[in-house]
């Protein structure tokens, strides 16, 4: 409504409100959290980093993937490790990944999963973004050990493809199982091969040398192409949940 | 946008042995539509049904024209969706901002002004516009039923569904309710499930959905006069009847062939529900 009873010039009533509105919404908005801010700082958009920190669960991902991290990190810059001790590493880093993958995504990590389920955004891309915070967080620190460690060599980073292998099998499994299980059949099932590998070998980290890279590599392809074959099921309710 | 045009055809899903919808078919467009059953009648199924998120074993469901078995056509109809489902889960933590603007953006509203102002109206429309910064645990269960419905009403969908969103609501939350889904009742085809036959009676049309399947599709009064003739009060524990309960007063009202003698009264829509729920032998819940 154009008015200009009070004032010697015409005065856009509606286009003030209008602008009064747009600034109380601005300031009455709360700020996002520390992380979500980092993550904005580092240049994701913020509705991508509403989706990857936006439940109490997910940040516990997150957080548990750095932790976990972090300390197994700190094994790897021990300078004094014999074979056996980078072998526990190699053990155990590529799970890091994997557990906090299988609390990032279903009914357990978001309780709101039903009605994230009936949104127009694809569940497998929902997954695979969270996946790639959690090892792309895992997987910086992890690598972060790796560089500050003295002495160091290229296998003291063999964790990294069996980590983008495991994940890969996690999601694919996700389609099958509930995110819980799938993560433990994968670390179960990780866990005896590589000790079966190295109880038939002299070597303690055989698994990790060229040809178990070479399989884990095939392992993420083969998993990544059945998450998406299988795609279907990560949009409906009864299997993602 | 029009309302969404919802058609069913002999959907059917099991969940083990237990047949939850045994070939429901359906064609629905505009207006508020209540769906009305008891317990385990198969309402969450079939609402689960229609807002794809749950597969139906056999049959097919349109939504304008698009089949939710197919991931495009999937993802369009969620685009003109808005849901609450039974048991809105919400983190206890999150704020009733954050969680809404989440929401917001799992439905592919990506521009981060718009959506915060999104959000804002949408949590004025339920009168929630100063609970912003509120933790969703420091909200009564009424107040998370209407952040509930916010989020399935954000982005004025053409298709709402709403699963028992009266579940826990007092008499004051139930008429805020009525007047929120009233006002969308023209621009969307808006499908409440209830057991609550006051609620019913608000809808412009009614489906009675028994062991899986449509009993009855109507007008609230449609339902009503199914009863007629067959309703009426006496003062003494009747005989065999299809139902019957005792009223505040002492008297009892009864449902099924009047005796000789027995003059009817008006029935209501619970009349006519209670005696359809009697007839197909399911359990009319009088309790």
């Amino acid at each position: 409504m154009t008015t200009g009873h009070h004032t010697p010039w015409p005065v856009d009533q509606a286009r003030i409100d209008r602008n009064w509105r747009a600034i109380t919404i601005e300031l009455d908005s709360p700020r996002p959290g520390r992380i979500e801010r980092l993550l904005r700082a580092i240049g994701f958009p913020a509705h991508i980093t509403r989706l990857m920190v936006a439940t109490p669960a997910l940040r516990r991902a997150w957080f548990l993937a750095t932790g976990l991290a972090i300390l197994v990190g700190l094994g790897a810059t021990d300078a004094g490790a014999p074979r056996d001790q980078l072998f526990v590493l190699l053990l155990i880093a590529p799970l890091v990944p994997v557990l906090g993958v299988s609390m990032a995504y279903g009914v357990e990590a978001d309780p709101a999963h039903e009605m994230a389920v009936a949104a127009p955004i694809r569940g497998l891309r929902l997954i695979l973004t969270r996946a790639a915070v959690v090892l792309a967080c895992s997987s910086g620190l992890l690598g972060l050990a790796g560089l500050a460690a003295p002495g160091r060599t290229l296998m003291a980073f063999a964790w990294l493809l069996p980590s983008v292998g495991l994940t890969a099998v996690t999601v694919a499994l996700m389609s099958m199982l509930s995110p819980r299980r799938a993560a433990a059949v994968v670390m179960v099932t990780w866990t005896v091969g590589v000790l079966m590998v190295r109880g038939g070998a002299e070597d303690p980290l055989r698994a990790f040398t060229l040809g178990g890279q070479l399989v884990m590599a095939a392992l993420a392809v083969l998993a990544l192409v059945i998450a998406v074959v299988r795609r279907d099921r990560f949009d409906r309710l009864s299997v993602s949940s | 946008m029009n309302p969404a045009e919802v058609l069913a055809f002999g959907v059917t899903r099991s969940f083990g042995p237990h047949e939850a919808l045994r070939g429901v078919d359906l064609a629905l467009q505009g207006g508020l539509i209540t769906l009305l059953g008891p317990n385990g009648s198969g309402k969450t199924t079939l609402m689960r049904c229609l807002a794809t998120v749950t597969a139906p074993d056999g049959g097919s469901i349109l939504i304008d024209g698009l089949d939710g078995r197919h991931e495009s056509d999937r993802i369009e109809i969620r685009r003109r969706l808005g849901y609450q489902p039974q048991e809105p889960g919400m983190s206890r933590s999150s704020t009733v901002f954050d969680l809404l603007d989440y929401l917001a953006v799992l439905k592919g509203h990506t521009d981060d002004r718009a959506r915060r102002h999104g959000v804002h109206a949408a949590l004025e429309r339920v009168g929630l516009g100063d609970r912003l910064r509120d933790r969703v645990g420091d909200l009564s269960g009424g107040m998370r039923q209407r952040l509930a419905l916010a989020q399935a009403t954000f982005g004025s969908p053409t298709l709402l569904l709403l699963d028992e969103p009266a579940a826990g609501l007092d008499p004051d939350e139930r008429f805020r309710l009525r007047e929120i889904v009233a006002e969308r009742r023209h621009a969307a085809t808006v499908i409440v499930s209830t057991h609550l036959t006051d609620e019913a009676a608000v809808g412009d049309r009614v489906l009675v959905l028994l062991d899986g399947r449509l009993r009855y599709v109507g007008s609230p009064d449609s339902l009503a006069r199914t009863a007629a003739g067959r309703t009426w009060i006496q003062e003494v524990p009747p005989g065999p009847v299809r139902a019957s309960w005792r009223l505040a007063d002492g008297r009892y009202r009864c449902l099924g062939q009047p005796p000789p003698g027995v003059t009817p009264v008006a029935p209501t829509l619970e009349d006519g529900y209670l005696l359809l729920t009697a007839e197909h032998g399911t359990d009319p819940d009088l309790g």
